[in-house]
Parts: C-alpha cells; sequence; structure tokens
C-alpha cells in the first residue's frame, strides 16, 4: 500500500466514525459532533488529492471555503439546540421538528 | 512519511475518542484535538495558509462554540444520559470496517490515482483566492450573512405585546 492509499484508507475510518456518531446519537450536540468529523476526513481528501495532483494551491482556496461554511453549519446548529434547550429543556433532536412555526 | 502517517492515525484516534467520551465537555476538546491533528496533516502537505484557517477558526472558535453549548445542556445531559450500548460497538464495527477496507479500498484508491491530471503547482494563494477564485468570496460572504441571519431569526428580539 502506498503512501497516498494509506492516507486514503485512514480518512475512511475517520469518515465511518463520523457517520456511526450520527447514526447512533440522538443528541444535537453528538450529531454536530459527527458532522463536524465527516467534514474534517472531508477536508483531509481535498488537501490530499490536491498534493497527489501536484494542485495545493486550489485546494487551500477551496479548503478555505469549506472552513467558512462548515463554522456557519455549526453555529446555525448551536443556535437551534439551545432554541430548543431554552423551549423543551431537552437537546433531543427528534424534538427539533416542534420548532416549526 | 512516519510522521505523516501518525498524524493521520492519531486524527482517527481522537475521532474515535470524541465519539465514545461520556461526558460532551470531553468529546469537544477531542474533536479540538481532531482539529489541531489536521491542522498538523496541512502544515505537513505544505498548505500553511489551510493550516491557520483550521487551527484558529476550527480549533479554537468552533471549541469555543462547543463548550458553550455544552455548558448550558451539560446538567441536563447528566440527569437524563444517552444509551451509551451503541457507542460501546463503535471500535468493533470500526475494526470491522478496517478490515474490509484494508482488502477492498487500495484498488479502488489506485484506479482513483491513476486517473489524476497533474497540475503546474504555480502560482500563488493570493492569486488564487482574489483573482481566479473571487466569485468564492462574494459566495464566502454571503454564507456568513445566511449564518448571522438564521441566528438573528432563532433569537428574535423579545417586543412586549400591549
Amino acid at each position: 500500500m502506498n503512501i497516498f492509499s494509506l492516507d486514503w484508507y485512514l480518512i475512511a475510518i475517520i469518515m465511518f466514525v463520523g457517520f456511526y456518531c450520527m447514526l447512533a446519537s440522538r443528541s444535537i450536540v453528538r450529531q454536530l459532533i459527527g458532522l463536524e468529523i465527516i467534514s474534517k476526513a472531508a477536508m483531509l481528501t481535498v488537501i490530499s488529492a490536491g498534493a497527489l495532483s501536484n494542485n495545493l494551491i486550489y485546494a487551500q482556496a477551496l479548503l478555505i471555503t469549506m472552513i467558512v461554511i462548515e463554522v456557519v453549519v455549526v453555529a446555525t446548529g448551536l443556535a437551534l439546540l439551545v432554541k430548543n434547550f431554552r423551549l423543551h429543556g431537552s437537546a433531543d433532536i427528534w424534538t427539533l421538528s416542534s420548532l416549526k412555526g | 512519511m512516519i510522521y505523516h502517517t501518525l498524524l493521520f492515525a492519531l486524527a482517527a484516534v481522537f475521532a474515535l475518542w470524541a465519539v465514545m467520551a461520556r461526558k460532551l465537555l470531553v468529546s469537544a476538546i477531542m474533536l479540538a484535538l481532531v482539529s489541531v491533528c489536521v491542522s498538523l496533516i496541512f502544515f505537513d502537505f505544505g498548505a500553511p495558509w489551510a493550516g491557520v484557517f483550521e487551527l484558529s477558526v476550527c480549533a479554537g472558535l468552533i471549541t469555543v462554540l462547543f463548550v458553550g453549548a455544552v455548558s448550558l445542556i451539560r446538567a441536563e445531559d447528566e440527569k437524563r444520559p444517552e444509551n451509551r450500548a451503541r457507542f460501546y460497538a463503535l471500535p468493533f464495527a470500526a475494526a470491522i470496517f478496517a478490515i474490509a477496507a484494508w482488502f477492498y479500498l487500495p484498488a479502488f484508491v489506485e484506479e482513483l490515482a491513476a486517473g489524476a491530471k497533474i497540475g503546474s503547482g504555480g502560482g500563488s494563494i493570493g492569486r488564487a483566492l482574489w483573482g481566479m477564485r473571487r466569485p468564492d468570496l462574494l459566495g464566502q460572504v454571503l454564507m456568513l450573512a445566511a449564518g448571522v441571519f438564521v441566528i438573528k431569526s432563532v433569537f428574535p428580539r423579545r417586543t412586549q405585546s400591549k
């Protein structure tokens, strides 16, 4: 197994852990932690592919965009968590449906 | 090569720890350590700008947001803990996935790598961001504005009814 394959093998394991977290938990915080882990794996994939194809500059520009989107998604998710917690006293993701107008 | 692979392995271990941890605060800290490992990998790849962003924004700002949210719900979470049985199964599931991936993934990845078109590798991050990908910056500003509007609409100002 060459170094590129080994990188992607470990990235696949990180992504599996993130997916498992999102599937197994009903807590909004753990759902967001799982999403973060998947997003880290996606970022590693982009930078590894950029290094492989000698396009690190464009990979970095794409990563900066991904980081901005990640922050907005996490901030929005945590804002929904706080709102849900104030209304229901629970961090259960199934109670989010009661936030609809 | 050993340092490079060690960082990837550490990121995987911290990710596993973040999911397995009983306390949410430990999970948030482990997530920050995953971010630190990822940023060190970026530096190792020769991508310092992405590394700096990852270290300051993901390991810094997002961890602060997580710790703030966790401190709010911690008492409730400890009072009514989640069923941990599914999390205890994670190491076994990850081990099965790792063994299966060891046999099936490399062929697929090597096929992907064979199709890569090698670029020139020239240019600077400034030219890439400000010259060639300027519309992306507009998208990023709009994305941040969308996040601000979501938080504004989730927490509206209370008005007293007359």
